[in-house]
């Protein structure tokens, strides 16, 4: 595979990147506005104040652009040094939430209250970033052996775990797991044994979906059981578990081509719950269409490739697997979101990057952007 | 740590993250083919389905229905503001602490909030947002939870209440003027007087939010604001209307529980105050009254007589009494009977045989059609043969009143003379002068539930002679307190005959007339020369005749008493009645009170009557600013006093305007009267039923047809005046 040729410039500068982040970021704020502006109008808990999340989001951001630049000029290389202590302070912090420091809101305790929320999962993303690419860096060869191989693909284990049996928050567990999977998928020359672990999970998942849907509708999986027959036939709980689900299809079908126009979405006033988390592309999609629907993803797709281009031509494996790691927690909470709005996989909360409202996941999202910078100005150019 | 430490991002590397994009590459057009393929094969059933999921069900607005106010701006009714309290569920349950601190808010705020029943419901339906929990609250009841809600420190978690808007109908002054303002339910909708005659004009029209598609399918939303009521001014004088009912409920508070234990003073008292100059009706009401504000309150029927299924109270008809209430209104339609004979307003909606107050009627008749000249002499010997009947005179026993001039005969309400008069005036003109005087026709008086007395009334075919000589003296036929006060009002100013009526205003919200109503005269009844004798002979009735007891302190008024036997003809039930006017030399009022069957055992007393008019007027005509006229006794004025009514005359101007009217009654003179009738005319002079008891001719075909006819019309035999 051929390097790619850049520009010849001391300190390099993605300025597609930077370019696309923004737009991202400012197209994220737009829509929350647009999905939150009435509810939160009216909702006495907020005020009744129409930009009430707007503003939190608009923080957020600022303060992760801020954060964003400042690791940009930081020399990646210091995040080596710290990568055991990373992996141990994410671990400390989900445990956190135990405490009178973890703050419940939905009826579920995810966040910690820091003088602003934190949700932990996101620091834990971050860290298992870093970890992975130290730890992959320190196996060197042994990487192949499946002694290496295992040691990798288990080490995120302890965290996915903790986050998912601690903070009840399975989606990010499995997202934090796939990070280290595709950071390994990448780093391991080989491809039988991920076409045989992806074949084993999917064939698991067919069985499990198999078995539920041919029980009768009894507590087995408990309220997990219910997502996936709710899943396989939402019509059939339109008015309970499948409501969310129903409700953005019901948004992405009425949008049409070119959608009702931005900030006439019907579907936000009160029918998707809570249209500015979650389910913010179904919102998307019905204000600005199918067309608006794939621009974003093609967007999207364009920052995937940019963070490919920087990672290939990273000046080490370390910097490269950095980038990797956020190319591969961006890739996977795209597709998972979307997949859950338009009822692909069972419904499970992912926020959708940059766009969707949250401030822990922009502000990490734009410090991985950062740690992305960060390597691309060390990149070194050569003469073929 | 130097970079050729380090290894690069290998080939291998490089290889595996262009197969890893591929991979994100494929599973995004994966992605978006599923998203063409909802849209293409869902988008047209979804976008309905979204659309049905819109509330297009448009809110409504409600108008503000107007204010009825009286002649000086006082509200006699009016519309509040009302707030109904509505639960959330779905708000309140979204957050976990919401619940709690919602429920103990409101129930600090609220004494009758439900908190079990509530809280249930919220459990049990988690995704209402509309559930009606306490219904009519005041801002004031509500202020206090408002501003808990707004505390955003003190109370965060408060979610999910809401107040929705409403006007509730108030009568501020509750029974004050009933019978004409009338009242109004929830919907809306007037029942009876004001309420029910102008319901449309009080009436506004909603207003709407609703939602709607526009041409791409948009929805749209659209506010069409309600367009409020107007507001009624009426004629009605709150605080002579004040004075009246206070008068007619201290006759009963004295006569209740007297020949009939546990009955109201009377069956009925009504009274009407009118301006004969414009036929403004300045007061207007009877007793029993009902609260406005609580129209079906059954305690209001206590003391009242039991009404049959035909709107009628027999004369054996039982008295509603605590013990005996729940036995006899044993149903709904039963309750709802005596209720409706309650709400209907006496003074336009009862019939009665009006008896001698018809004589001044019968006098202009004569004088008007020259039949009769006023100079006329007529003997009474104390009966006069009618046809094959003898009808008898108040003074039968005593062997007739002799030889009276026309003033005498009214001022002693002598039945032969009246009967010699139609004698003269003869059939066919005293049937056109009773239309004249609009017997027979409704005044058009507005408001609501004027009785029609068309068959109440003779016509050339049915008048024989006797009905004639009867009618003379005022009966035999019917008619309403209103059409009576409304003939009687014109007889007195100069013959203009108004259109009564009780509104004179109609204006906006804000205040801006909408209509003015100016006074009507709809015909000239007499000439204001017949007008001049009339106003003479009935002063007459007052300062020597049988109205002496109405006279106020201080002032010289005119009328005419009537004592009339009720049907059944033997029973002794009586309605006894004066129509009177003030001031005597130039009339600026009428009154009229009616007091159907005193609770007593000799009933047939004008007095009953006369004495409420002399309580009434002696408190409204100083209010009114009519100057005294007449010297006061100390008695008078130890009365005045008492009543904390300044004495609005100088010494002057009583002897100027004394010697100008040439027949001032002297004070002592009063007294005695008062005395004198007080106690025993009753028994010594009282030429009594009995006489009228050989009269089959008013118990002729004609009145017992009458009886059968009419709603609920209590109709009534002139018996004679002999006790006044």
């Amino acid at each position: 595979m051929a390097r790619i040729k850049l520009p010849k410039a001391k300190g390099y500068i993605d300025y597609t990147l930077i370019f696309i982040v923004l737009l991202l970021l400012g197209f994220g704020l737009i829509m929350v506005y647009s999905t939150s502006s009435y509810t939160a109008s009216m909702t006495p808990s907020t005020n009744n104040n129409p930009s009430y999340y707007l503003n939190k989001q608009a923080f957020a951001t600022v303060f992760g652009l801020g954060a964003m630049a400042f690791v940009a000029f930081l020399p990646y290389h210091i995040w080596e040094r710290v990568a055991g202590i990373a992996y141990g302070v994410s671990a400390v912090l989900i445990m956190l939430v135990l405490t009178p420091l973890g703050m419940k809101i939905n009826g579920v305790r995810r966040w910690l209250n820091l003088g602003i929320s934190v949700q932990p999962a996101e620091i834990a993303k971050l860290a298992m970033i870093i970890f992975l690419a130290t730890l992959v860096c320190r196996l060197g060869g042994k990487i192949r052996s499946r002694n290496g191989f295992l040691i990798v693909l288990l080490s995120p284990a302890p965290i996915c775990l903790m986050v998912w049996l601690i903070t009840e928050n399975l989606s990010s567990a499995i997202i934090i797991f796939m990070i280290g999977f595709i950071m390994l998928f990448v780093a391991s020359p080989e491809y039988r044994r991920f076409a045989l672990i992806t074949l084993g999970i999917f064939a698991l998942g067919a069985l499990v979906v198999f078995t539920i849907s041919h029980m009768p509708a009894s507590g087995l999986f408990g309220f997990r059981g219910q997502r996936i027959r709710t899943w396989l036939d939402p019509e059939a709980y339109a008015s309970g578990t499948g409501f969310q689900t129903l409700q953005a299809l019901y948004a992405i079908g009425s949008g049409g081509v070119f959608g009702k126009g931005i900030g006439q979405s019907t579907q936000k006033l009160g029918f998707v719950p809570e249209a500015q988390n979650d389910m913010i592309f179904s919102i998307i999609c019905e204000e600005l269409g199918l067309f608006g629907g794939i621009c974003i993803i093609i967007l999207f797709l364009l920052l995937l490739w940019r963070l490919m281009i920087i990672a290939n031509n990273a000046p080490d494996e370390f910097g490269g697997l950095l980038v990797v790691g956020v190319m591969g927690h961006i890739a996977i909470q795209v597709i998972l979101n979307v997949a859950v709005v338009t009822n692909v996989i069972p419904n499970t909360g992912i926020s959708l990057p940059f766009i969707s409202y949250g401030g822990s996941s922009v502000m990490f999202l734009l410090i991985e952007i950062g740690l992305v910078f960060s390597v691309s100005r060390s990149i070194e150019f050569t003469e073929d | 740590m130097s970079r050729s430490d380090r290894r690069p991002f290998n080939k291998k590397m490089q290889e595996k993250l262009v197969v890893l994009f591929l991979i994100v590459l494929l599973a995004f057009v994966g992605l978006s083919i599923k998203l063409v393929t909802i849209t293409r094969d869902n988008g047209e059933s979804y976008k309905k389905q979204v659309l049905s999921q819109q509330q297009y069900e448009s809110t409504v607005i409600p108008f503000r229905r107007g204010d009825i106010l009286d002649s000086k701006g006082n509200k006699l009714a009016t519309s509040e503001k009302v707030y109904n309290l509505i639960i959330d569920s779905k708000q309140m349950l979204r957050k976990e602490e919401s619940l709690d601190a919602t429920m103990s808010a409101l129930s600090t705020c609220f004494p009758g909030f439900p908190e079990s029943e509530v809280r249930s419901y919220v459990s049990q339906n988690p995704a209402s947002q509309y559930y009606v929990t306490l219904k009519s609250l005041s801002y004031d009841d509500i202020s206090g939870f408002v501003e808990m809600q707004n505390d955003k420190t003190n109370y965060p978690d408060i979610a999910g209440v809401w107040f929705e808007e409403e006007y509730r109908r108030v009568y501020p002054n509750n029974t004050l003027a009933c019978d004409v303002i009338g009242f109004t339910g929830k919907d809306n909708v007037g029942s009876y007087g004001l309420e029910q005659y102008y319901n449309d004009t009080l009436n506004g029209t909603n207003g709407r939010e609703y939602g709607y598609l526009s041409e791409g399918e948009m929805l749209e939303r659209t506010v069409v604001s309600a367009v409020d009521g107007y507001n009624i001014v009426t004629t009605i004088d709150g605080n002579i209307q004040q004075i009246v009912e206070k008068y007619l409920y201290q006759f009963n508070e004295e006569h209740k529980n007297g020949a009939r234990p546990g009955g109201n003073g009377a069956n009925n008292v009504g009274c009407i105050i009118m301006d004969v100059n414009t036929g403004d009706i300045l007061a207007m009401a009877s007793y029993p009254n009902y609260d406005l504000n609580n129209p079906r309150d059954k305690s209001a029927l206590l003391g009242s007589r039991f009404v049959n299924d035909k709107g009628l109270i027999e004369y054996e008809a039982n008295i509603v009494t605590e013990e005996n209430i729940d036995e006899l209104l044993i149903d709904d339609a039963t309750t709802y009977q005596q209720l409706n004979y309650l709400w209907k307003n006496y003074c336009i909606s009862n019939t009665f045989e009006p008896g001698s107050v018809a004589k001044p009627l019968t006098v202009a008749a004569g004088l008007e059609s020259g039949k009769m000249t006023g100079n006329e002499y007529y003997t009474c010997n104390g009966q006069l043969h009618v046809g094959d009947h003898d009808i008898k005179c108040h003074n039968y026993k005593t062997g007739g009143d002799g030889t009276l001039s026309v003033q005498e005969a009214v001022e002693k309400s002598c039945n032969v003379a009246l009967m010699l008069m139609g004698r003269q005036i003869g059939k066919t003109t005293f049937l056109e002068y009773q239309e004249k005087f609009n017997f027979g026709l409704k005044t058009n008086i507005d408001l609501y539930g004027e009785s029609r007395t068309n068959t109440l009334v003779f016509n050339q075919k049915n008048m024989g002679e006797t009905e004639l000589a009867t009618s003379t003296f005022g009966q035999g036929y019917n008619v309403t307190m209103i059409q009576m006060i409304a003939a009687y009002a014109s007889l007195v100013n100069g013959g203009y005959y108004y259109e009564p009526h009780v509104v004179k205003r109609i204006t906006a919200q804000d205040g801006s007339t909408v209509q003015n109503i100016s006074p009507r005269v709809l015909k000239q009844t007499v000439s204001a020369a017949t007008s001049a004798k009339i106003v003479q002979y009935c002063n007459g009735v007052v300062t020597n005749g049988t109205g002496k007891t109405a006279r106020p302190a201080g002032y010289a008024i005119g009328g005419k008493t009537g004592t009339a036997e009720t049907i059944p003809r033997d029973k002794k039930n009586y309605v006894v009645s004066f129509m009177g006017y003030a001031p005597a030399d130039n009339p600026q009022i009428a009154i009229y009170v009616v007091v159907d069957r005193p609770n007593v055992i000799f009933q047939d007393d004008a007095k009953y009557a006369t004495k409420i008019v002399r309580n009434i007027l002696t408190e409204v005509l100083p209010y009114m600013n009519i100057y005294m006229t007449e010297e006061l006794s100390d008695k008078e004025r130890e009365e005045l006093e008492n009543l904390d009514i300044a004495i609005k005359s100088t010494e002057e101007e009583v002897e100027g305007e004394e010697g100008a009217e040439g027949e001032g009654e002297v004070e002592g003179d009063g007294e005695e009267v008062i005395d004198a009738h007080g106690g025993d005319i009753t028994s010594s002079t009282t030429p009594t039923a009995e006489e009228m008891e050989s009269d089959d001719v008013l118990t002729a075909p004609l009145t017992g047809s009458v009886l059968n006819t009419e709603t609920g019309a209590p109709i009534i035999e002139e018996n004679d005046d002999g006790p006044n």
